[in-house]
């Protein structure tokens, strides 16, 4: 059932189209996260549903209402920011008990609800505690805990994780998707980090430049993307400018394109190109190779403007073939290549 | 004394370095003289007991000090002082506030213009905000007076307040706002709750600047003032130009005395760090 809708979302600033016709449709309980390089649009995109940036043609539906025109306060939209913004002055259970205290609870209910949304996210018995006191994990879920608390429909969160080092990054990340499962809660993340989108959500929806390329689940996206730009994005992908002729790609016979002959483009991702012999599709050298353990990551020179990268997996005690030797270079599963029109923009 | 790390030039320490810390005590400290030197004399004297300024006092008496309390000229013109000095803070404040959240906060055309002109009387001598308003006055038929001080010290005083507000501004995170509202909060229970605690020791340093300023200001009053219900400051230059006894170095005394005082509590209660930074003019 769908929980959120954007319907043709525009933004400018002055000149700059900052959100150039974005259409979303979330359904209830489900994970979205927004994802593309910085500067694209997402987080204008999460503060136009959340009331702080006013589109100016399109509209925000939620739960079958429209909320266009509602403020920021009217709305039951959980916002955290991405440097969590609490409150420098109150201290943490305060923080958490700001919402309730807005909407004229009684102090009895206060604390209670407080308190449980302290323990929700494991930080019972630093109420007492301020901001400025916690670590930046223990300052992400105050602010996710201020939000939850007043029971929101929806939950947005701006690059959460940025702040946080890598190594908390991974355990966090795990912990909120966990969470968001337990509460039940539509959920939309704004993030850059391709990992990061694969791992937590149930749908990604690819941005560029104020626009929505592609939603999709993540491992649809991985497997299917729409064009070079999103197959580069989630994940790494050879894009090479091929010649399709009679139903086939020229330089790889074996891969079907059902489009009409000419110039196009071939996407190949690194793990479904392997090293062979005879039968090769390229033949050239390797540039680099990296042995990583569970597999080998060559660059091969095979005369096309970039290298072809690929990922072969490693056996034990195999070393990898040095730079420099003559190798043929042949695609996997034909199938799981990927013909896009040669016009598409890179 | 042990070996090696006795007096005197020691091999670790660089005999450039040694001399320039020396050089650094001494213009520190004379400076700190120069500073503080007055102030100081300036309570020895109020202790004379002779009737005539001297110093060092002849004595210690504290008969100067009664003397200004019974002195029915300058009680009254201490009261026109705290008036003065009370109108002319709630007036900035009142104006000034406002202002720096519209030169922080506000988007419109010719922020910059504005801003330029809210903090120009800083660069005027208080002489010629004085003059001005004088000349003004007499202009539109408006006699010096104690309203006409308070409109003409409120001029003089309005960039404290605003520079002081507008840098505390600046620091606060607009983001905070946001997240208020977020919660539920309107605008005003944003502003209560959140800005206006943050905001609170950078308005009361304001606040005790302006009144202390507008307490203590000849160059503005001596032309705006009112002929028979002087402020404190002109009454004193009067004062002085007639006779000098330690009466003046009595009231002096107990201005600096209050100063301190003010200072002191404010430094307890907001931190002294939080009243000077950016507060002081540049
Ligand atoms: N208030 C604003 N005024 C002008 N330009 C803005 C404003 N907010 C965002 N932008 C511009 O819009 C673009 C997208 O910004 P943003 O949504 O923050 O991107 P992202 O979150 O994807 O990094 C950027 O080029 C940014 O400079
Ligand atoms: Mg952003």
């Amino acid at each position: 059932m769908t929980h959120i809708q954007l319907e043709a979302i525009h933004k400018s600033y002055g000149q700059t189209q900052v959100l150039n016709d974005c259409t979303l449709e979330i359904a209830r309980g489900e994970v979205m996260t927004l994802l593309g390089p910085s500067g694209c649009g997402k987080t204008t995109l999460l503060r136009t549903l959340a009331g702080f940036v006013r589109q100016d043609h399109g509209r925000v539906v939620v739960g079958g209402a429209e909320i266009s025109h509602l403020a920021p306060n009217r709305r039951s939209v959980g916002y955290v920011f991405q440097n969590y913004a609490l409150f420098p002055h109150l201290s943490v259970a305060e923080n958490v008990a700001y919402g309730l205290k807005v909407r004229r609870r009684p102090a009895g209910e206060i604390r209670e609800r407080v308190a449980k949304a302290l323990h929700l996210v494991a930080l019972d018995g630093l109420g007492a505690r301020f901001p400025a006191q916690l670590s930046g994990g223990q300052q992400q879920r105050v602010a996710i805990a201020r939000v939850l608390v007043l029971e929101p429909e929806v939950l947005l969160l701006d690059e959460p994780f940025n702040a946080l080092d890598a190594k908390l990054r991974l355990t966090m990340q795990v912990e909120l998707r966990k969470l968001i499962d337990r509460v039940g809660i539509t959920s939309i993340f704004v993030t850059h980090d391709q990992s990061e989108a694969m791992m937590l959500s149930d749908k990604v929806a690819v941005m560029r430049a104020g626009r929505i390329e592609q939603v999709a689940a993540p491992l649809a996206i991985y497997d299917r993307p729409v064009n070079d730009y999103v197959a580069s994005f989630i994940g790494r992908a050879n894009v090479l400018s091929v010649e399709v002729r009679g139903g086939v790609v020229a330089s790889a016979p074996e891969v079907v394109a059902n489009r009409a002959d000419g110039p196009a483009r071939l996407i190949v991702r690194p793990e479904n190109l392997a090293i062979a012999g005879a039968d090769a599709c390229w033949s050239g050298r390797i540039l680099f190779a990296s042995a990583q353990g569970p597999s080998i990551e060559y660059e091969v020179e095979a005369g096309l403007p970039e290298p072809l990268r690929l990922v072969v997996p490693r056996q034990a005690g195999e070393a990898a073939l040095p730079a420099g030797a003559a190798v043929g270079v042949r695609i996997v599963d034909p199938g799981a290549c990927i013909v896009i029109g040669g016009g598409s923009g890179v | 004394m042990t070996n090696g790390s006795g007096p005197g030039p020691a091999p670790s320490t660089h005999w450039v370095d040694a001399v320039g810390a020396a050089v650094f005590a001494l213009v520190a400290g004379f400076a700190l003289l120069l500073l503080v030197a007055p102030s100081l004399i300036v309570i020895a004297v109020s202790f004379e007991p002779r009737a005539y300024i001297s110093f060092p006092p002849s004595g210690f008496s504290l008969k100067w000090y009664w003397a200004v309390f019974e002195n029915r000229q300058l009680t009254d013109s201490v009261q026109v002082s705290l008036m003065v000095a009370l109108w002319v803070s709630l007036l900035c404040m009142a104006l000034g506030v406002p202002a720096a959240f519209a030169s922080i906060r506000g988007t419109f055309p010719a922020k910059a213009g504005l801003n330029a002109f809210l903090l120009a009387p800083q660069m005027m001598p208080g002489m010629v905000i004085g003059i001005a308003t004088l000349f003004f006055g007499a202009y539109i038929a408006f006699r010096a007076s104690n309203t006409m001080l308070v409109l003409a010290l409120s001029v003089f005083c309005l960039p404290f307040v605003i520079r002081i507000t507008m840098a505390r501004l600046a620091d606060l995170d607009p983001r905070l706002d946001e997240a208020s509202a977020n919660l539920g909060a309107g605008k005003l229970e944003t502003f209560v709750r959140v800005t206006l605690p943050q905001l609170g020791p950078a308005l009361l340093a304001a606040g005790a600047f302006t009144f202390i300023e507008a307490f203590d200001n000849v160059t503005v009053a001596l032309f705006t003032s009112d002929v028979r219900g002087r402020p404190l400051p002109v009454e004193l230059y009067y004062l002085v130009q007639n006779d000098s006894t330690p009466a003046i170095a009595a009231v002096s005394a107990i201005e600096i005395g209050l100063s301190c005082l003010v200072m002191l509590v404010l430094g307890r209660t907001v931190g002294l760090e939080r009243l000077g930074g950016p507060a002081t003019k540049t």
